[in-house]
């Protein structure tokens, strides 16, 4: 597993496509940094609860990233045909969709980490010139509860991209999920007096991982949705990969 | 060594293979023939866990080939189909399944200056041409040193001097004790290199024998041309002789060319040609496995 990880990682260092997600990311990471902090009064950045939100307000982006990244770590090889080499190098198909889980997480994990250290740095030099006290404790909060949904998202990713073989169609699916047909559901839901259902689904639930609010699901059952959405996909992945002919 | 028993893949409604059983022994080339779509490439994925049959199996080094511990150090394979990333370095796509194998890095320039890509290592994929490719897919079945070697039609793409690397190259492999299967649609592209052959058409065994056989298949036939032609075919014909009328006014006569210069001696006939002709492997090929008519349509 090990090596099959390794392996994994060597193969997103040496395409161009992961430098494209991570300069992404990075540009992401500033662009709401600048966002938040130029966009406050004075009065709004003095308050610890603008950098929780800063490092939050990443956390969609970055999920986002995440999320298509690991459908293309996964689709990549069939779209290219590298899934035979793979497989004969990873013959048991289990186990090859649990490594690239993994790596979905981990990446998915890495594009956060990316652009929360391009937060990191831009409020701490901006706020620094403004004098305004840097609290720890705020950006922590939010930095692991970013983390985690990027790597849930990262594995729902993989998951999906491995149930789904096709690049496009897992790209355009899990898009055309989070920003058409989930809300839709929410809508019609709505009118149906069953909102609290709209948070089981799961664009959703990933989002009630980042959510402070009172509303909504508890921060551990939206997790433990979330969790169940990457296990089900993980499942879809294993079922359609281990019965798949590679010809 | 490599098994495949009763092996039998279908795809919807198309029967790719049908009940096939055969075995690759250790310290052999085995070349697996057939007609494009007679089922090889099929068979080759069955071996290495690929495809899922339908019924049947198959072992390598006596267990299924997803059972196989450290399988890129123990089975080297080619596939026709290009299987690297276009977008990576021909060594970095070498480097990928050395760390998956857990092959040190310093085997990648090793096997990229044996199949002579050590120049064109750092370029990416997708400037390489047909013969590079291959050469590249042949750097990956190598990279491991495995004792088993699946080639799907290795020499592809291949110029003269490749081809004759390549078969030299596989003869010393073959001297060492490993087994190799190489597959190929034209017999006489590797009946030099080649010990035994398996000829598979429409997914069935036509025939598993050694090369020397398929060679002795090729038998010989008469060829003679004289101004009196129907007078020598009478005379033949007279002594149980099977002749044939072929083109230029030649017969192609069933009969040792001593026998037949002897009857034309002794009945007074010219002769303006006699010579020995031998089939074609292609032909032998073309005979085992059907119809020609129909391959050309």
């Amino acid at each position: 597993m090990t090596r099959l990880f390794a392996a994994e990682l060597v193969k997103l260092r040496t395409l161009r496509s992961t430098w494209g997600f991570l300069l992404v990311a990075l540009l992401f990471g500033g662009l709401v940094a600048a966002g938040n902090i130029g966009g406050s009064s004075d009065s709004d950045r003095l308050d610890p609860e603008l950098q929780f939100r800063i490092v939050l307000d990443a956390a969609f982006p970055g999920s986002i990233l995440a999320l298509l990244l690991g459908i293309i770590l996964v689709t990549n090889e069939f779209r290219h045909g590298t899934i035979a080499r793979t497989l004969l190098a990873s013959p048991r198909r289990p186990r090859f969709v649990a490594v690239k889980l993994f790596t979905g997480g981990v990446t998915g994990a890495l594009l956060m980490a990316a652009m929360i250290v391009v937060i990191a740095v831009t409020a701490v030099i901006w706020l620094g010139i403004l004098d305004v006290p840097l609290e720890a404790g705020e950006a922590a909060d939010a930095t692991w509860r970013a983390l985690l949904v990027a790597t849930l998202a990262g594995v729902l990713g993989a998951g999906v991209g491995g149930a789904v073989h096709s690049q496009v169609g897992a790209l355009v699916g899990a898009l055309l999920w989070m920003f058409v047909l989930e809300p839709i559901c929410w809508v019609i839901l709505g009118l149906l007096d069953l909102d609290g259902v709209s948070d089981y689904l799961p664009a959703a639930a990933l989002g009630g991982t980042v959510d402070t609010s009172d509303e909504g699901l508890s921060w551990a059952r939206a997790v433990a949705v979330a969790l169940a959405w990457t296990g089900v996909a993980a499942v879809l992945a294993v079922l359609r990969t281990s019965r798949r002919d590679i010809t | 060594m490599i098994e495949v028993v009763g092996l039998t893949k279908r795809f919807g409604s198309t029967l790719a293979v049908d009940d096939l059983s055969f075995s690759v022994e250790p310290g052999r080339i085995t070349g697996f023939l057939g007609p494009n779509g007679a089922g090889k490439s099929t068979t080759m994925r069955a071996i290495l866990g690929l495809v899922r049959p339908t019924a049947g199996g198959t072992s390598v080094l006596g267990v299924q080939y997803r059972e196989l511990q450290e399988p890129v150090r123990r089975v080297g394979v080619l596939l026709e189909t290009f299987d690297a990333h276009p977008g990576r370095s021909g060594r970095n796509h070498l480097r990928v399944l050395a760390v998956a194998g857990g092959i040190p890095k310093s085997r990648v320039d090793e096997v990229l200056s044996l199949v002579d890509l050590g120049a064109a290592g750092r370029r990416r994929v997708k400037g390489y041409s047909l013969g590079m490719r291959q050469r590249l897919g042949l750097a990956a079945a190598l990279l491991g040193d495995p004792e088993v070697l699946v080639l799907d039609e290795p020499a592809n793409g291949l110029d003269p001097q490749g081809i004759r690397w390549l078969r030299d190259f596989l003869r010393s492999l073959a001297a060492e004790g490993r087994t190799i299967l190489i597959s190929s649609h034209v017999l006489s592209e590797v009946a030099q290199t080649v010990d035994d052959v398996v000829i598979i058409h429409r997914g069935r065994l036509i025939t598993h024998a050694a090369m020397s056989e398929v060679e002795a298949r090729a038998a010989a036939s008469t060829m003679v041309r004289s101004p009196t032609a129907d007078r020598l075919r009478a005379v033949l014909a007279e002594q149980g002789i099977d002749v044939t009328s072929v083109a230029d006014g030649r017969l192609a006569v069933v009969a040792p060319p001593e026998r037949v210069g002897e009857l034309a001696a002794a009945n007074g006939i010219v002769l303006h040609e006699l010579s020995v002709e031998r089939a074609s492997l292609e032909e032998v090929f073309l005979e085992l496995t059907g119809d020609p008519g129909e391959r050309g349509a």
